[in-house]
């Protein structure tokens, strides 16, 4: 495997589990504008995955579903940050403010990427990913007064750390205004990843080979 | 104006804005009727959004979440005005989780497979389309207004849903029979989904103009509409009784309306689990509405 398709394999994975946890968000929201809201941004993270998963599946030779649902989980390339189930709203925020952050700083190298390809998807998704940076920070301005929320980013502060590699992290320190910690590094999945794959791919199991 | 007057008036096509005088009666309906079409959208999240999480490829996963998304839009919209009519959102929202209110009966049954989610998209929205037509007539024009983008969304979930249908029937036979399983489950919650068939000038709704069409003749589109449809994918209809007669009127067994009515006030296999569940979340998060209310102030 290529390095640009292990980059992007990364990407992909943090923004598809991340567009599954906020679509456990669809229905439940604290009020139905918020509702909308996070079901966009769900959706514009999985449309993400999709377009990293193409690119890296013509290198691969396969495609992206089948990077989507049918590896192992121990093959995904997600942060431990995205892969914990929905959690109370004050911690649903503190991880969008936190990722939408690293995102941005991931983002501006991905952009300046030799692959003209990868370059020009990395200044689409951000386009799309000012609107998430808006909407984090509306949030972080409302909440960070808040004894529980400013709890919970100290909480997802060193899985916060793991989305970036070591070389942007002292960046992301700075944006956010915390000391750098030691990291909750990628490659070491909870078994929240795997029972998201299990009910993820449950239908997809289901009847195997079959087109759905 | 007098009652009658107005009565007339709505009669003859008139429609109503909201700063209108209208009689008390005529309002209490509107709110009631549109409260519930409220509640039907929100409460009709719950058995769709349990497969978001499920679905089997990331196009199906995009299009089920935009779905889903759209009915909790609709709520917002549909609310709203209610609101205008004098019932605020959150005393919309405790009266359905109290159970006061009520909401459709087809989002009191559970959602057993990914068959149940293509035939609720396709038949389920499908039949909520015919009735939603109707209101773009409705006599209160904010009403009818909003019903255009609804009616607009909806017909995109119908096209979604018998895409999820048909791409299953192509498929293996263990994929057909999960449909054919669906359509048996839904039929009779379909069939009970426009009201008992009671003659529209006895309807108070009716009269009233908030709907443009009596239960019956609703009833009968959708089997017009949606039975050579079935058909033709070769699924059968679980009703011996089914067919069209020659003067164009499809026959059918009695709908079970006990079962309505058991289901609508309450006693549906879901009611109380999806009630609780929404009780659960409103409560969890009112500290969320709080400060950003507190912050608006």
């Amino acid at each position: 495997m290529t390095t640009t398709s292990d980059l992007l394999l990364e990407i992909a994975d943090d923004e598809l589990i991340l567009g599954w946890r906020d679509s456990e968000w669809t229905g439940i929201a604290p009020s139905l504008e918020e509702d909308v809201a996070f079901s966009s941004i769900a959706q514009n993270e999985i449309g993400h995955a999709r377009a990293l998963y193409e690119l890296a599946a013509r290198e691969l030779g396969t495609d992206a579903d089948a990077l989507a649902f049918d590896r192992d989980p121990g093959e995904y390339r997600s942060a431990p940050l995205v892969e914990r189930r929905r959690m109370d709203w004050a911690h649903t925020i503190a991880r969008h403010f936190l990722y939408e952050t690293a995102d941005e700083i991931r983002l501006a190298t991905l952009k300046e990427s030799d692959n003209a390809e990868v370059a020009g998807l990395a200044a689409k998704m951000d386009r799309e990913e000012q609107y998430h940076r808006l909407h984090a920070r509306m949030w972080e301005e409302r909440l960070r007064d808040e004894p529980r929320f400013r709890d919970a980013v100290h909480e997802l502060w060193p899985f916060a750390l793991g989305v970036l590699p070591p070389e942007q992290r002292a960046t992301l320190a700075q944006h956010v205004g915390l000391d750098e910690v030691d990291a909750v590094e990628r490659g070491q999945h909870s078994d929240e990843l795997r029972e998201l794959w299990e009910e993820m791919t449950i239908v997809r199991r289901s009847v195997p080979g079959a087109t759905w | 104006m007098t009652d009658q007057a107005f009565l007339q008036y709505v009669q003859s096509g008139g429609q109503v804005e909201t700063t209108d005088w209208m009689p008390d009666d005529y309002r209490a309906k509107l709110v009631k009727f549109i409260e519930m079409h409220g509640n039907s959208e929100l409460m009709g999240v719950l058995p769709e959004r349990e497969w978001i999480l499920r679905a089997p490829t990331l196009q199906r996963k995009l299009a089920l979440t935009a779905k889903v998304q759209d009915e909790v839009g609709h709520s917002q919209l549909i609310y709203r005005v209610v609101e205008d009519l004098g019932k605020p959102r959150e005393q919309c929202l405790a009266d359905l989780i109290s159970g006061k209110s009520k909401f459709h009966n087809v989002f009191h049954y559970p959602t057993k497979t990914w068959g149940d989610v293509g035939v609720i998209a396709w038949l389920v929205d499908a039949a909520a389309i015919i009735s939603q037509k109707a209101l773009l007539k409705c006599s209160y024009a904010p009403y009818a207004r909003i019903m255009k983008k609804i009616c607009w969304e909806e017909s995109f979930h119908i096209l979604h849903g018998r895409d999820v249908v048909l791409t299953m029937m192509n498929g293996t036979g263990e994929q057909r029979e999960l449909v054919q399983e669906a359509v048996t489950r839904w039929w009779g919650p379909l069939m009970q989904f426009h009201g008992n068939p009671i003659a529209k000038d006895e309807d108070p709704m009716y009269v009233w103009r908030i709907k443009s069409q009596g239960n019956e003749e609703a009833r009968q589109q959708f089997l017009d509409g949606y039975v050579p449809q079935i058909w033709e994918l070769g699924l059968t209809v679980p009703d011996p009784k089914l067919r069209k007669n020659d003067d164009g009127v499809w026959e059918y067994s009695e709908p079970d309306w006990d079962e309505l009515k058991h289901v609508v006030t309450g006693h549906g296999p879901k009611t109380q689990e999806r009630l609780e569940f929404r009780r659960t979340f409103l409560e969890q998060e009112a500290w969320v509405r709080s400060v950003v209310l507190a912050q608006a102030a």
